[in-house]
């Protein structure tokens, strides 16, 4: 039933192709890998839906191209680019 | 036989909307104590039981991260509610579902409302209550908050609940992984067995796998510490190791995983084809091209309806004002109490009156973009901005919010989460130009620059935005360094805002300005007075009524000049053309001469009017300046001297540190306008034209105006925000120091390059 045995990826010694949540482009979605950042950080988004392996999509972003307009378990949500980018994702079709 | 009622829930799950429809209007809104989080309470009666009903801070969880959570756990954990109140918004399930888990483990008696089932059945969702209330273990209640549907079956089973012991046992868990249980029960017996803490064991042992510092402190303070929290460490360590994360992450994954799990026995989602409005708007109103045109015309039309829908009433409000002031002054005997009612209470107070139009159409198109939801959509599309000078996008509100009044633009920022930016806020708040500058603006720029009045006033809104900004950047690089929070924002779905909670926002913020107005400004207006009328017995050098007696007595004779010279012209003109005519006096030549002169005359009765009125205010200028409101000017009149400003204008911005708009009522004393009551605020124009002030003074006073010290209530406010006399008296210092540099800046180069001249 529960799947966190995942390898954790390092985030902060990730390689640079991984892709970040703020690569994202408008309309594409994307499933949580893991997400980085300090602690309170992390535990502000785990509790506000964003857990691993959650669907994510990227609705827009702000007229000043920041931050952005997220979906994630139904409601819309914004991040920072900044942010966005200790959010490690797998892009879905 | 009372109980206690707390009611939690996220942010805009319609907490508001349930509290309301649970105790009417019986509700009464303070302080929790020690943090300035606002506290509303009510009661309602069921079935010969009194109810009081504590409205919690809508909250995310029940971490303690921010001052709301903070309290709303406090409150929760220390046994004072008897039942809780969970409101979820069915259309958001999932999310909303998470504080519930937290709020089970708490142990309390609990009762689930799930709100907005309008809402989740047009987006295609069929929820089981009776399903989801076995698998939380707790009375689920299907309630439309908007229009009241299902409150009475919720007022029943907050009945039953509170009524019936047996159920005040939990009945259920939440089931964790194998792995996380076994913690869970370890913790527990060494809890049970220590007899530690008089909390749901269950909720002591989870808190402590997630490392909570509130309740490790707890335990710290038993005899037993060390075995519990050793215990603790051990197995925060078998955790993390067997699921590479933290034991906080490790429990709130498990706790979404059990919601999966609960939802997918109870929801049923039907494919609808309707459309997600909130997005479709957003399609727009966020748009990456649209997004800052629209939100700049809806400040615009902001202010726009503010000052042009406010003019109308202002007048109502004025006549009335003066007639009431005639009223008054034609049943008293003139004596020092008709002075202190007329002059003093109703005038000073009525300069504020008038402006009571202004600020409710403002606080009740704010209460609109709250309500809506596009507020939250300011914090996303100015984030940028503010995040420049290291604030969260949601520091702006209370930056909107300033516009009409600094006091509750200041409370406003409670809704960040922490405190330094609380304070970054609240220490540049000031400086967005709050109504009450308004009337000062409207005054001097309608006396000095009466073709670009509109473009003076709209640049002093811009040069406090700017000031703002500016400081804001300037205090986040040296006194307040550091990061603000992660901008981590809902932006909830679009809302048809009711009237009902308009009309009960504005009220409460329009109220706070009519306090003010029976409180501070009425003190300030009296103490002006008494300083305006005392001592009584002031000499003048110059004798004014000799002086107004030339006067009259030369229009006098001017006018008896013209009527001889009517009469001379009448007789030649009908002795030369028209001798034979009988009736002349209806000739087209007789009326055309009359009309002449009739010009003529009014243009001499304006003219003796204008000098008189001129005269009687040189006069009261003379008079005041001996009064004590003039000696307390003189003595920082030389301060003010740099800035071209006389002992006029130091009266007046010493006694506007009570509230800005009180310059104008000084200006009113200042220029004895209480006694030519019909002359309104053209009394004040023309005497401050007389006065010797120029426009280029003009226009550094109102850059005074407007950055100097915040009005007394504003300084209370920031006292009360930032807790500390540390911060209150660096705002004070340094609005005047700024306010007294630019001033400068602009008296002294505008007179060097001869602006404005
Ligand atoms: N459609 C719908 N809207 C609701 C319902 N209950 C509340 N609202 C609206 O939801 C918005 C947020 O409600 P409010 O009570 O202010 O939420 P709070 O932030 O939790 O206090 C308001 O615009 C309410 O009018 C409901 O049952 N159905």
């Amino acid at each position: 039933m529960f799947n966190f045995k995942r390898p954790r990826h390092k985030l902060n010694k990730a390689n640079e192709n991984d892709l970040r949540l703020s690569d994202l482009k408008p309309g594409e979605k994307g499933r949580i890998i893991e997400i980085g950042g300090s602690e309170n950080f992390r535990h502000r988004l785990i509790e506000m839906g964003i857990t691993r392996d959650a669907e994510i999509c990227v609705d827009k972003y702000a007229p000043l191209r920041d931050p952005m307009e997220l979906i994630v378990k139904g409601y819309h949500l914004s991040l920072r680019g900044m942010d966005a980018q200790k959010i490690a994702v797998e892009r879905l079709a | 036989m009372n109980f206690d009622i707390a009611v939690a829930g996220n942010p805009n799950c319609g907490k508001t909307t349930i509290f309301n429809a649970l105790t009417g209007a019986k509700q009464r809104v303070g302080n929790w104590p020690g943090v300035t989080v606002e506290k509303k309470s009510g009661h309602y009666n069921y079935s010969d039981l009194k109810f009081d009903v504590i409205d919690l801070p809508g909250t995310y969880s029940l971490a303690a991260f921010s001052a709301e959570e903070t309290v709303v756990r406090q409150y929760l954990e220390n046994d004072e509610a008897d039942v809780v109140v969970n409101i979820i918004d069915a259309s958001n399930l999932e999310r909303n579902l998470f504080l519930t888990t937290q709020l089970i483990e708490l142990g309390k008696p609990l009762v689930i409302v799930l709100n907005m089932m309008d809402m989740a059945q047009e987006k295609g969702l069929q929820i089981d209550a009776d399903t989801l209330a076995t698998l939380l273990g707790a009375p689920v209640v299907p309630v439309i908050g908007r229009t009241g549907e299902g409150i009475d079956l919720l007022k029943e089973k907050i009945f039953r609940v509170s009524t019936e012991v047996s159920n005040k046992a939990r009945l259920i868990d939440i089931a964790y992984p194998r792995d996380i249980e076994v913690e869970i029960e370890n913790l527990s017996q060494l809890i049970r067995k220590n007899d530690i803490t008089d909390k749901h064991t269950r909720w002591t042992a989870i808190k402590l796998l997630e490392s909570d510092k509130q309740t490790r402190d707890e335990v710290r303070a038993h005899s037993n510490e060390l075995d519990i929290l050793n215990q603790a460490k051990v197995s925060i360590d078998r955790i993390e190791g067997l699921f590479k994360d933290t034991g906080r992450a490790v429990l709130s994954h498990a706790r979404y995983g059990f919601i999966q799990g609960a939802l997918r026995e109870c929801v049923v989602e039907t494919v609808v084809d309707s459309v997600d409005h909130s997005r479709q708007i957003d399609r727009i109103l966020t748009n990456r091209w649209l997004g800052l045109p629209i939100f700049g015309l809806f400040m615009w039309l902001m202010f726009k309806l503010t000052y042009d829908l406010g003019s109308i009433p202002m007048d109502w409000i004025d006549t009335g004002l003066v007639a009431l002031m005639n009223f008054i002054s034609g049943l008293l005997p003139d004596s020092m109490f008709a002075s202190l009612l007329v002059d003093g209470v109703i005038g000073g107070v009525g300069a504020i009156a008038v402006f009571l139009p202004n600020i409710f159409i403002l606080f009740f198109i704010i209460a609109v973009l709250e309500d809506t939801g596009y507020m939250a959509r300011v914090a996303f599309i100015m984030d940028r901005i503010m995040h420049n000078i290291g604030l969260h996008g949601k520091a702006f509100i209370p930056m909107i919010m300033g516009f009409g009044c600094n006091v509750p633009a200041i409370m406003g920022t409670r809704i960040l989460e922490s405190r330094r930016d609380r304070i970054l806020t609240v220490l540049i708040n000031p400086f967005m130009s709050c109504s009450a500058r308004l009337p000062v603006y409207v005054l001097v720029a309608g006396a000095f620059f009466p073709d670009n009045a509109a473009t003076v006033i709209f640049s002093m809104y811009i040069l406090g935005i700017v000031v703002a900004i500016a400081s804001g950047k300037l205090f986040s690089q040296t006194i307040l360094k550091g990061m603000s929070k992660p901008f981590v924002l809902e932006l909830p779905p679009y809302q048809r805002p009711t009237l009902r909670s308009l009309s009960l926002h504005t009220w409460e913020r329009g109220y706070l300005f009519i306090q003010k107005m029976g409180t501070v400004i009425l003190v300030g207006s009296v103490i002006i007075w008494v300083l305006g009328y005392f001592p009584t017995d002031v000499e003048v050098d110059r004798n004014y009524s000799s002086e107004k007696n030339i006067l009259v007595s030369h229009y006098d004779s001017q006018l008896v000049d013209l009527e001889s010279k009517l009469n001379m012209s009448i007789e030649k003109d009908r002795l030369e053309y028209h001798s034979e005519m009988v009736e002349y006096e209806s000739s087209a030549s007789y009326l055309e001469l009359y009309q002449q002169f009739q010009i003529l005359k009014e243009a001499l009765a304006s003219e003796r009017s204008r000098e008189l009125y001129s005269l009687r205010q040189q006069e009261i200028g003379d008079i005041t300046e001996q009064k004590w409101i003039g000696r307390v000017g003189k003595v920082f009149e030389p301060i003010v001297r740099p800035l071209g400003f006389t002992w006029r204008e130091s009266v007046a911005l010493i006694t506007g540190f009570v509230a800005k708009e009180i310059v104008v009522s000084t200006y009113g004393v200042l220029f004895g306008v209480g006694e030519d009551v019909d002359e309104g605020s053209q009394g004040v124009i023309s005497g401050l034209r007389s006065s010797g002030m120029t426009p280029l003074v003009a226009l550094s006073f109102l850059v005074f105006t407007l950055l100097y010290t915040p009005c007394l209530a504003t300084v209370a406010a920031i006292k009360r925000e930032t807790g500390t006399w540390a911060y209150t008296f660096f705002s004070i210092g340094y609005s005047l120091a700024l306010a007294y540099t630019l001033a400068f800046l602009v008296a002294y180069f505008g007179g060097k390059f001869n602006w404005l001249s």
